[in-house]
């Protein structure tokens, strides 16, 4: 390899890195701030992010949307869908003591229904999915073009996990957010109204997560595999990172995306995930709590 | 108690007198024969998922181990099947303990979560090993068991096929009876229902998870060896998360825990893809809403609700007309 190549190939596995990481630790995020509070580990999310990414498709292929505005409608509309499946599905299970195995159980039927309508409807028409570009162009980094739009995608999503992570650390409602992580009934005790904190938590989560796959849409072309895919790597990075912590899936979630693209680059993606799985449980071995446990 | 033994050996009978009742039609008896299999898998599953608490996401992944050590033993080196299926069923169980031990060590729902990234691993792990598994395309042309007979070999066609499923399935469930009578079988539940308070009693939960979770994927692997000569064809697909899941289902929606309720599971589901062929796209919708009405509205399962329903009501008859419990003794 020359020179030149090393120096191409080391600048597309840092930017896809940072933008797949970003992506993947705003998933990573939306599951750990679920399970951590509500105790729900959603099986699903990654059939969540497929929704999102494929409704988006629709706005735009479909209907002929700008990419924007395809994705405000289907951010916009996570936030009723969301409600919906709160009242439903999580909330009857908020008194029963064992309830995370029953959600996780719970949510593994959701993504089957989920993939079943996938395959039978979008997995008709087509089996690869990519939208123009929202930001047509590239930017030149010395001789190494990067596409506007991934460029804006990295923006946004750091611009979101930060965001996120002020809201967690200085607003009212985050710190109550993050007193039901640590202690549910000391929270309790200090006047938090932990089902209204359990219902924001749910509906955060879900738009972090709906704006990944929003975002991913943008940034890459995906087929409808990315499901199953993407919610074991949220797995993986909350299990690692430590389940609860939002620090943890953003430093994981970001290592997981150089190894995505670094792996994916110099062999194949499935031994990305080989290595998802070989730390996930090296951890499990070590230290369970995860590395970023309090 | 002498009805209830008379109950189980004419359910026997009836088991291994089936493929007969149905040799004339090939459709209904492979039906038939599906659905033993699905009686040994879920009766596998259920030692672990209802009697110790622990829900192996990872089951298909290690049926399609013990499948494809058997077909490649068979077919590459000419192995009997009877000699492969033990070490097939046997690989599966070593995998499953290799990979599942750091999570048997933690809490249950660790386990869970980590089977599922197992599950998706070695899904993978199949379609990237293509000169095991032929990759996506799938190992087809998978010959039936055969008998070795002095002289001659005797293959297992048409109805005896169905037969040997049935004795399988028979054994399995008989196995996984006599386990959970068992002094295993009573830690196993007392495993379920607390663990630290066990683990107080001075019984190694570690150990006994490990050994439940050994024994059920030894089930799963001998699964896995059948449904590949079963079906003559096996891929990736076959053995994939959905597969696990679906197992789940059955044991769930028949009832954990309990001998029968995987049985009524399966009688009452595993026929349903192959009678409602022409529903096959919305097999998975179809599932997946009836995990998530067996969570929310079937905890129990039938055969489980069935059982509650009568013990409350027994109890509700003794509380009615109470009888002095001295004159019993």
């Amino acid at each position: 390899m020359t020179l030149e190549a090393i120096l191409l190939n080391g600048l597309a596995v840092i930017t896809t890195g940072l933008v797949v990481g970003a992506i993947f630790s705003l998933v990573a995020a939306g599951v750990t701030i679920m399970y951590g509070t509500i105790w729900l580990p959603n099986a699903s999310n990654g059939q969540f992010f497929m929704l999102a990414a494929l409704l988006t498709w629709s706005m735009v292929i479909g209907w002929g949307l700008s990419p924007f505005l395809g994705a405000a409608v289907v951010i916009a509309g996570a936030i009723p869908f969301s409600l919906l499946l709160e009242k439903c599905l999580i909330r009857p299970f908020y008194n029963v003591p064992n309830r995370n195995i029953v959600y996780f159980i719970m949510t593994l039927g959701l993504a089957q229904i989920f993939a079943g309508a996938f395959t039978g409807t979008y997995g008709q028409w087509t089996d690869n999915y990519s939208i123009p570009a929202a930001w047509p162009g590239a930017l030149m980094i010395g001789p190494f073009p990067f596409p506007r739009t991934r460029f804006l995608v990295l923006l946004v999503s750091f611009s979101l996990l930060t965001g996120l992570f002020v809201f967690l650390r200085l607003h009212r409602v985050g710190r109550a957010l993050r007193a039901v992580f640590q202690n549910r009934e000391a929270a309790i005790l200090r006047g938090v109204d932990v089902r209204r904190i359990y219902r924001f938590s749910f509906v955060l989560a879900m738009l972090v997560i709906t704006t990944g796959g929003v975002l991913f849409a943008m940034a890459y072309g995906f087929d409808l595999t990315m499901s199953w895919t993407m919610a074991i790597i949220a797995f993986a990075i909350m299990i690692v990172g430590g389940p609860g912590s939002v620090l943890g899936s953003v430093v994981i979630g970001m290592i997981f995306g150089f190894t995505q693209a670094a792996v994916s680059l110099f062999a194949s993606p499935t031994l990305a995930t080989f290595s998802y799985l070989v730390v996930m449980l090296i951890i499990l071995l070590v230290k369970p709590s995860g590395l970023f446990a309090r | 108690m002498a009805h209830r033994r008379a109950a189980v050996v004419a359910l026997t009978i009836l088991a291994l007198a089936l493929p007969f009742l149905f040799a004339g039609n090939r459709f209904y008896a492979f039906i038939l024969g599906i659905t033993y299999l699905y009686i040994l898998w879920s009766s596998g599953m259920n030692l672990l998922s209802g009697f110790t608490g622990l829900m192996p996401l990872m089951y298909a992944g290690l049926a399609g181990i013990g499948a494809y050590t058997t077909v490649n033993l068979v077919m590459k080196a000419s192995v009997s099947f009877w000699l492969a299926m033990p070490v097939g069923a046997l690989a599966a169980a070593v995998v499953g303990v290799v990979l599942g031990l750091p999570s048997l060590r933690l809490r249950g729902f660790y386990f869970t979560l980590s089977g599922l990234v197992i599950q998706t691993a070695l899904t993978m792990l199949f379609v990237y090993v293509p000169q095991f598994t032929a990759g996506d395309t799938g190992i087809s042309q998978i010959p039936p068991p055969s008998i070795p007979l002095p002289g001659r070999t005797f293959p297992l066609t048409g109805v005896w096929l169905e037969e040997t499923l049935a004795v399988a399935a028979v054994l399995t469930v008989y196995l996984v009876r006599w386990i959970t009578r068992s002094t295993l079988g009573t830690y196993l539940v007392a495993i379920r229902e607390d663990d630290l308070l066990t683990e107080a009693l001075g019984i190694d939960v570690v150990r006994n998870r490990v050994l439940a979770f050994f024994i059920s994927s030894l089930i799963a692997g001998v699964g896995g060896a059948f449904y590949a000569h079963y079906m003559g064809f096996v891929s990736p697909r076959s053995f994939d998360v959905l597969t696990s899941l679906n197992t789940w289902l059955i044991v769930g929606f028949g009832g954990q825990g309990t001998i029968l309720g995987p049985i009524v599971g399966t009688l009452i589901l595993a026929p349903i893809p192959y009678l409602l062929q022409e529903l096959y796209l919305y097999k998975d919708i179809i599932y997946g809403g009836l995990i998530v009405f067996t969570t929310i509205f079937l905890p129990r399962g039938v055969y489980g609700s069935f059982l509650f329903y009568r013990r409350t009501r027994a109890a509700a008859r003794a509380a009615a007309s109470p009888k002095p419990e001295v004159a019993r003794s």
